[in-house]
C-alpha cells in the first residue's frame, strides 16, 4: 500500500545542521520527515515557491534532460527507510514504456515537484519512522530554527 | 531548440577536466580544464560547491559515494537507451559560461542548455567529451590566473590533485 505526499514544508536542522524535508499524507495524519542537504533542500524550496532562478538548477537540467526526449515523470515513491537512510523510485514514461529508476529522495521530490508528479510513500515506511522521536525533537526545537533558507 | 549560433568554421577544442579547486573565501570550487592537444593553458570555471563537489567524485574513481544527482541523471540515460554524446560550452556572457549536452537516441540528436556544471558533471559519468568554441576560448576569464591558483592551492590542503 502506497499513501500520497505533499510537501508541507522545508526546516533546517540546527544540531545535524542539515534541512529536512516534511510530508504529509492528506489527511494529515502521518508524517515522514526526510532529511536532506544543502543544494537539494534549496533545490526543493526553489520548486516550492515557483522561483525561477537565473540560472537553472541541477534538477531543472534534470527535467529538461526528460523533455528534450519526451519522457515524463508519472510519479515518485519513497519506498523504503534502511539504517536512517531513505530510499526512493521514480516511475517515467517513455516511448509507451514505463521505466522505474532508483533515487535518493531528495533528487526523487525535487524532480515530483518540477514535473507536477505526484509523491508516494510506502506505508512501511511510515510505520518504520517512529513519530514519536520525532514529536520530542520538534517540541525542543525553537521560533529562530523555523527560519528562511538561505540557498 | 534550435541552434542560433553558426558553426564555427574552426573546430571544437576539446578538454579535460584538469582538477577540481577549492576556493576557500567562497562556497564555490573551480573547475580547472586542460586541453587535451597539449597546449598549457587552462580554461577556469567557477561552480557551485555541490556541483564542484560532484565533478570531483566522478573525477576520484576510488570513492563509491552515495549517488548524486548527476548519477541519476546518467542512470536515466541507461535506462532509457540515450546516449551523451558530447557537451559544449558555447557561450560566455559576462562571466557567466553557457553549455550545450547533445544527446543521442536510435539515431536522433537532440539538445539541451544546461550550466557547464551539470554538462560536464554528466559528460564524465558517461565518458563523453567535452569540448568548448574557438570563440569561447580566446574570451575565456582566468588566463592570467594560473600563478594565482598555485598560491591558493599551495596554502589549499583541500585541494584534489587529479
Amino acid at each position: 500500500m502506497i499513501t500520497q505526499m505533499q510537501v508541507k514544508g522545508l526546516m533546517f536542522d540546527p544540531y545535524n545542521n542539515a534541512y529536512i524535508v516534511i510530508l504529509r499524507d492528506e489527511d494529515q495524519a502521518e508524517m515522514l520527515p526526510i532529511w536532506v542537504g544543502k543544494s537539494e533542500a534549496s533545490s526543493i524550496s526553489l520548486a516550492l515557491e515557483s522561483v525561477d532562478p537565473p540560472r537553472p538548477m541541477t534538477h531543472d537540467f534534470m527535467k529538461a534532460y526528460l523533455d528534450a526526449v519526451n519522457a515524463k515523470v508519472i510519479s515518485v515513491v519513497i519506498t523504503d527507510l534502511s539504517e536512517n537512510t531513505y530510499f526512493a523510485k521514480i516511475h517515467l514514461t517513455y516511448e509507451d514504456s514505463e521505466y522505474t529508476v532508483d533515487s535518493r529522495p531528495s533528487d526523487a521530490i525535487a524532480l515530483a515537484l518540477r514535473s507536477e508528479a505526484p509523491i508516494f510513500a510506502n506505508e512501511s515506511v511510515i510505520r518504520k519512522q517512529t513519530s514519536e522521536e520525532l514529536d520530542q525533537w520538534l517540541e525542543n526545537l525553537k521560533p529562530e530554527d523555523f527560519g528562511k533558507l538561505d540557498s | 531548440m534550435p541552434d542560433e549560433t553558426p558553426q564555427p568554421t574552426e573546430p571544437l577544442i576539446e578538454l579535460t577536466v584538469n582538477r577540481v579547486v577549492e576556493d576557500p573565501n567562497t562556497d564555490t570550487r573551480i573547475l580547472v580544464l586542460s586541453r587535451t592537444d597539449g597546449t598549457p593553458e587552462h580554461f577556469m570555471i567557477w561552480v557551485g560547491a555541490a556541483e564542484g563537489e560532484s565533478i570531483r567524485r566522478a573525477l576520484d574513481t576510488s570513492v563509491t559515494p552515495r549517488p548524486m544527482s548527476h548519477d541519476l541523471v546518467r542512470s536515466f540515460g541507461e535506462h532509457l537507451g540515450i546516449i551523451t554524446e558530447r557537451v559544449v560550452i558555447t557561450d560566455v556572457k559576462s562571466s557567466t559560461y553557457f553549455a550545450t549536452v547533445y544527446l543521442e537516441n536510435k539515431g536522433v540528436t537532440r539538445t539541451v542548455d544546461a550550466r557547464p556544471s551539470d554538462a560536464i558533471g554528466l559528460a564524465l559519468r558517461c565518458h563523453a567529451p567535452i569540448y568548448v568554441t574557438p570563440d569561447v576560448w580566446k574570451r575565456r576569464t582566468g588566463q592570467n590566473l594560473d600563478a594565482w591558483l598555485n598560491k591558493l592551492e599551495t596554502k589549499n590542503i583541500g585541494a584534489q590533485e587529479v
